[in-house]
This record gives structure tokens, sequence and C-alpha cells, in this order.
């Protein structure tokens, strides 16, 4: 899962995409709004966390422009809680908005609840054959017996699992699963997949061999 | 309910026009009583006119010579020779004709100068002496010189040779056109007698009587009452009475002639016809009490009515409807105005309030994001265990955030004081050009970072202030165009001594403020950008300080800028101390 923040306030970025690293998600860091609005059009972000007041171009500025092309869920931080700023956002196509100060805690599982959403699963807990996936506390089961699965394993997993019936590519597991500034190798998308296979076994990932993987549905 | 405006004016209109009814009123019923009175003197007036003419006309005109009055008879006397004479006439006024009334005895009808003129009046009696005091001379009567006497009766003439007219009179009142033809009765044309004829309490009545008292005729109408004080005054003088008694109403002709007219009404039917006036009177003023009470009623709540929105207005004005006005229909009228004024009121306090609204949306919204720093940092930082060099780095972004909420929290309550009047100023006698020399320095490790050159041109000029809060506002304006001025700029500061002022100009080449952004720039958490200036540790208040302090010197501080160009700040301060108040 990747996601951008675009944050003016130099310690609540790195604060935010701290907390939300340790939360294995991948995340990219934007200073301003027009920085912002072209990585935001640039990549699928599965989610953004939006400043409303940025340099540049605020945050209303951004999402109107964002939403003429994409519908990345986009979660809008503001230090203004007057009822009309919050209107103006969800109206601009804000898909949730919290209030400075906030707690890690709800920002992270707001961030889940939209990703959910926007993939067209509202129950946190899948069910593909014996495996169950559980979003919210991040956890596999197989039979009901706890597998350990790393972070980037069990993104790759939740990405895939959140597409089932969709082939996803390579390029794309890419996308959501490093940040902007991670180096490695894409080939390395091929060895967590082998480590799933290995714990959850062969048949629930099917590779489409050129193009990239799939979950039947 | 009682004590409201509307009660209150009912109830003074209800006074009023009770008054007002009650006078007019009784002054009303006063003339219609007065009027109806004078009427019925003119009435009798006319009536006992006629009958004295009549009487007259029957008279034989009294004997020349009459002695000359010398004194008033007697009340007494006169009342008792009438009342005496009453007695002897209480027979039947209808007397049969013929029948003679009872004659004068003897000694009785004796001329009037003739008889006692007062008790113990020792005159022998008899024919005046012609060549007595005072008495005039005899003359022929009047006969003599008028025609042909009246025939009478032999043996009634007195020794003096004068007829008895008295005695001839009563005859011919007693026998109107009765046996005695030669003598005309005392005639009354019908409707004329039709006076006398009504019912008892409208009809009128008369009586005649002689200078003695002796009443020589009556009407049938005539009350049977006593006539007391028919006494004539003086007799050379005609005297006209009018009175009242009990309900009759009676007017006297008396000495004119030896006859004395009196002719008298009942007022009865009059005082029942005024007590059915008053009556009437009464309803009409219950009447129009009643319907200037319903009018007055009406009139005041239309006159409140006004009122009454306004005060509905005033009372659903409220937080959430600030906006509202009072409906300003006449703005000529006392209301109108009042609701002007009202209107003007509520756009100040409108005003006030949001203002006071927006300052603490932007207090809260400046000390939000600092405390959202912290809070996250340190939930981040407690949700696993850290290395030692990440707890340095939370503490180090957590000490960041309260620098600035403490900064934000000082520059608050620097304003909260200024707004008050409570900031204390410690006036002092300043020399303005080392003051802004000593800041320079402060500035100038600033300004070199940015390459920027600082050109000073101060007069000498001491005003009077608190030296502490004119650095400060000094400061400010020069970190200002040192922050906001492009690299390698420049800064001109100029300390002018003018006459009353001391004025500091400070100019830089720097971005300017936009013509849009300039009225603001002095507002309370006004950013011209607001992304730039908080990222390099503005409040957004430090000009709204550097005013409020400004101000408080009763100095002016003003700006004036070219976008791209550059902008320059005006200080201007009062120089004599009296201008400056410390607060």
């Amino acid at each position: 899962m990747r996601i951008l923040v675009v944050e003016d306030e130099p310690d609540l970025q790195r604060v935010v995409a701290a907390a939300l690293r340790e939360a294995d998600y991948a995340v990219d860091t934007a200073d301003d709004g027009e920085e912002g609005l072209y990585k935001a059009q640039t990549w699928d972000y599965d989610a953004i966390v939006l400043d409303v007041m940025l340099p540049k171009r605020d945050g209303w500025s951004l999402l109107a422009a964002l939403r003429e092309a994409k519908t990345t869920p986009v979660l809008m931080l503001t230090a203004r809680d007057a009822v009309n700023d919050r209107v103006r956002g969800l109206d601009l196509g804000a898909d949730d908005y919290l209030v400075k100060p906030f707690e890690l805690s709800e920002l992270t599982a707001r961030l889940r609840a939209l990703i959910r959403r926007s993939k067209g699963q509202p129950r946190p807990v899948i069910d593909i054959g014996e495996v169950r996936i559980d979003t919210a506390s991040k956890s596999v089961t197989i039979r009901g017996v706890p597998v350990a699965l790393t972070a980037k394993e069990y993104s790759l997993l939740e990405i895939l699992t959140l597409h089932r019936g969709v082939l996803v590519t390579r390029t794309m597991i890419y996308d959501h699963l490093f940040d902007e500034n991670d180096e490695s190798l894409s080939n390395l998308v091929d060895v967590y997949v082998s480590n799933i296979r290995r714990k959850l076994g062969h048949d629930l990932i099917t590779t489409r061999r050129g193009h990239g993987y799939i979950i039947e549905d | 309910m009682i004590r409201s405006l509307r009660w209150r004016l009912q109830l003074w209109h209800a006074l009023l026009l009770w008054a007002v009814l009650t006078v007019f009123g009784g002054m009303v019923y006063f003339l219609q009583w007065q009027t109806r009175l004078q009427q019925i003197d003119v009435e009798l007036d006319r009536t006992a006119e006629v009958l004295a003419s009549r009487v007259r006309r029957l008279m034989p005109p009294p004997p020349f010579g009459r002695p000359p009055f010398d004194g008033p008879r007697s009340v007494t006397a006169g009342n008792t020779a009438i009342e005496a004479v009453d007695a002897n006439d209480r027979s039947p006024p209808a007397q049969t004709p013929g029948e003679r009334a009872p004659g004068p005895r003897e000694g009785e009808h004796r001329p009037p100068w003739d008889r006692p003129r007062f008790p113990g009046d020792r005159r022998p009696p008899g024919p005046p002496d012609p060549q007595g005091e005072g008495r005039p001379p005899h003359r022929p009567p009047y006969h003599d010189l008028h025609g042909p006497p009246p025939p009478r009766h032999a043996g009634e003439n007195p020794p003096w040779g004068i007829p008895m007219w008295i005695d001839d009179i009563v005859r011919r009142f007693r026998e109107p056109g009765g046996p005695s033809s030669d003598a005309p009765g005392l005639e009354l044309p019908e409707e004329f007698a039709e006076l006398f004829d009504g019912p008892p309490d409208r009809r009128m009545h008369f009586l005649i009587w002689d200078r003695d008292g002796k009443v020589l005729e009556k009407s049938a109408s005539a009350p049977d009452l006593p006539y007391p004080g028919l006494h004539f005054g003086n007799n050379e003088l005609p005297v006209r009475l009018i009175r009242q008694r009990e309900h009759w109403r009676e007017i006297v002709l008396a000495g004119r002639f030896d006859t004395n007219v009196l002719v008298g009404r009942s007022l009865q039917h009059d005082v029942v016809m005024l007590h059915r006036f008053g009556g009437i009177l009464t309803l009409a003023a219950v009447g129009v009490l009643g319907v200037g009470l319903v009018g007055g009623w009406w009139f005041t709540g239309r006159a409140i009515r006004p009122l009454a929105a306004m005060t509905r207005t005033a009372e659903s004005i409220s937080v959430q409807s600030l906006s509202q006005r009072i409906d300003v229909a006449e703005t000529d009228s006392e209301l109108g105005q009042l609701a002007v004024v009202l209107n003007r009121t509520f756009d100040r306090l409108q005003a006030s309030f949001e203002r006071q609204v927006r300052f603490t949306g932007d207090a809260s919204h400046e000390l939000r994001t600092p405390v959202a720093v912290m809070l996250a940092q340190i939930e981040l930082s407690l949700s696993r265990p850290r290395s030692e060099q990440d707890y340095r780095d939370a503490m180090g972004t957590c000490l960041r955030a309260s620098q600035r909420m403490k900064s934000l929290i000082e520059s608050l309550l620097v304003l909260a004081r200024l707004d008050a009047g409570a900031a204390e100023l410690v006036v002092e006698s300043i020399s303005l050009d080392q003051l802004i020399n000593e800041v320079v320095e402060l500035i100038a490790p600033l300004a070199e970072q940015r390459r920027i050159t600082i050109a000073m041109d101060l007069l000498p000029v001491t005003v009077m202030g608190d030296r502490q809060r004119l650095s400060q506002v000094v400061t400010n304006l020069l970190t200002n165009a040192v922050r906001y001025n492009k690299e390698e700029g420049r800064i001109d500061v100029v300390l002018r001594d003018e006459a009353d002022s001391a004025v500091v100009t400070i100019h830089d080449t720097g971005i300017g403020i936009a013509p849009e952004h300039l009225p603001h720039i002095f507002d309370r958490f006004y950013r011209v950008d607001p992304a730039r200036s908080r990222s390099e540790g503005s409040s957004g208040l430090g000009l709204a300080i550097c005013q409020s302090l400004v101000a408080a010197h009763h100095g002016i501080l003003s700006a004036t800028s070219t976008l791209g160009e550059g902008t320059t700040m005006e200080l201007r301060l009062p120089k004599s101390s009296t201008t400056v108040v410390s607060h």
C-alpha cells in the first residue's frame, strides 16, 4: 500500500510519514501543493493525506485538479474545524476529514477504511478458500492457524486480495509496495510471491507469465 | 400587565376622557338649565307685562301729589297686610257676578299718605294739609283732566273728593265683564288664558295686589301659598324682581303703579325635563367614554405594534442569527429612528462578535498545528520501544512545537492586554535614534546572511514612551524588512524630526505587498502568503501587535508598498509627553 502525505509543516510531515511507514505503508511526501499534485497525478496511490493550508496551491485546489483525472481516496487534514470548511472539502471530492490535532491511531484506521472501501471491500475480514485475511489487524490465518508474514509479504497478499479476480501487473505491485525512495529491484516481487506460496499453499496465487499475478475469485 | 405601556396609556386616557366629559357635561347641563330658566323668565316677563298693561288700562291713575316717599315700609307690615288680605280672600275665586266683594271697611281705604307710615305715627288722619310741609299742592284728580270720572257708588267718595278707585278696580277685577258694563274687565285673550290653565306642573299663575299689599286678583292656578316679602322698595322706581320659591319661578313687577303684578310658573315639569336631559347626557357621555376607550385601546395597540415587532426581532437576535435586523419602515418617526439606532448597534455588535469569533478561530488554528505535531510525535514514540536517538529526535520535535506555542501564547497575551488597555507602559524619555541604532546592531547579523545593507539617516529625537515596547516595534519592522527583502537588497532607515512628532521610515527593496493585501496587513493572523510565513516561524500577529503598541503610544503606524519593488513602513510618534498616557 502506498500513500502520499502532502503537508508543509516539516515536523508533522516527518512524524506522519514515520508513523505510516511503521504501519507497513510505502509513503511518499510532498511539501507544497504543486509537488503534491504532480506526484498524485503521476502515481497511483492507494490514499493521499492532504493538508489544506499549503504553499503555492492549497489543498482544495489540489483536490479539485486531482479529481479531474483520478479517484484516489483523499483524507484531508486541517486545523479548521468550521463546518463549512469540512463541507467544502467533502463536496470537492475528499473522502474523509480529520481535524488537527489528531491521534495517529485514528489517522491509520481511517486510512485503512478508506483503502478498503475504495477497493470495494467494506468488510475488514476477507476469506479466500481456507485463507482468512484480517486487514484491520494485518494478520493471516489458514484453517484458523496464524501464519507469520513479513510486512512486504502481507502487503503483496493484500494488494492481490483486494484486486482478486483481476490481473495485477508486476509494475502495479512494485508501485504499491515501494515508495519513491526505495531502490529495490523489481524481482523482489517474485521473491515475495514465492514466500507467500510457501506459507499459504501454491494454489492461492496464479502466475500469468509475462503479465503478472492474480488471485482467482 | 397593568404596568405595561398600553395599560398605562389606557388608564390615563380614561381618566382624561372622564374628566373632560364630566366638566363639559356639567357645563352643558348647567347651561341648559340656565337657558330654560331664561326662556321661562322671558315668558313670565312678557306675560307680566301684558298683565300689567291690562291692569294699567283698567286703572285710574293715582292721584297727583302723592306724598314723597319717606322711608321703606316695614316688610313685616306689608307681609301682614297681604297675608291678612289673603286670608280674607280664600273664598273660591269664581264668584257669581253681581255679588259684591266685601266692601272696604270704614277707615281702611284711606289714601296711602294718610295711613300710619310706621308704628306709632301720631299724625291725625285727615285730608292733607295743602300748606303742610313737603306736601304737594292739591291738584285736580286725573279724571278731571281726562274725561268723566268713573261712576262710583254713593257714599263711597272719600271726604276729600278723590274717588275710591281702589275699590273700583277691585270690583272690576271681581266682575270681569260683569254687570258694570261701563267698566272694562281684565279681559285676557284666549291663548293668554290658556297659559294659566295647563297641567299643574307647568302652568302659570298670576297675582295682582295693590300697594297696600291687598290682593286684587289672582289666577285659579296660583299656588295656595303665602306670599311673603311683597314689598316694593322705593316706590319711585319700578321694581322688577325674579325669584324662585320652592319649585315656582316668579317675576314681580312692582312700584310702577299702585298695582303690582306677580306672574309665576311651576318648574316641576322643567325639572323633570332637565333630569331627563341629564340622563341622556350621561348616556351620551358613557357612550363617548366607551368609544373613546375602545378607540384608545386600538390606537395604543397600533402605536406600540412596531415596539412589539422590535422586541421580537431583538429577542430573536442571537449568536446564530446576528444578521437579523429590525424592519425600518418609517425612518422619520421616533420609533423608526430608534430602530435605526438599534440596527447600528446590532451592526457594531455583529462586527465585534465576528471579529472575536475569527480571532478565536485563528488563534486556535495557530495552536492546532504544534499540538498536532506533539501529539503525533509522542504517540509514535510511545507505540514501541525506540533507540535513544529516536527519543532525542522526538524530544527535539516536541521542543520546537512547544516553543512555537509559547511565542504564540505570549503574542496573544500581549494583544489581549493591549486590547483591555491593561498593558503597562513604562514611560520614560527615550532617545529614538539611539534605540534604532541598538536594534539595527541586533538585526545586522541576520541582514548579513542575506547580504542586505542597512543605511541609516537618523536625527537625534527624544520621545516619551516605553523603551522595551518601542524597541519591540522597531525590531519587528526591521525583521520584516530583512525577511521579505531580496538577496543583496537594501534597507533605508530614516528618522525625521517634525513639528510635534518623530517619524521613522523603514524602506526595503523587497517583494512588496499587493494592493489587495495592503489594507489587511495589520489584521490579526493575516498573512499575505500563509504557508511561506508560517514556515518561517511567523504567527501572523507581529504587525498587529506593533500597531497596538504604537496606538498605545498615541502614534500612527502605516504602510505603503509597490509589489515587486519594496515596502515603506512609517512610524509616527508624538514628541510631547502629555499625549503619552500610561495605561
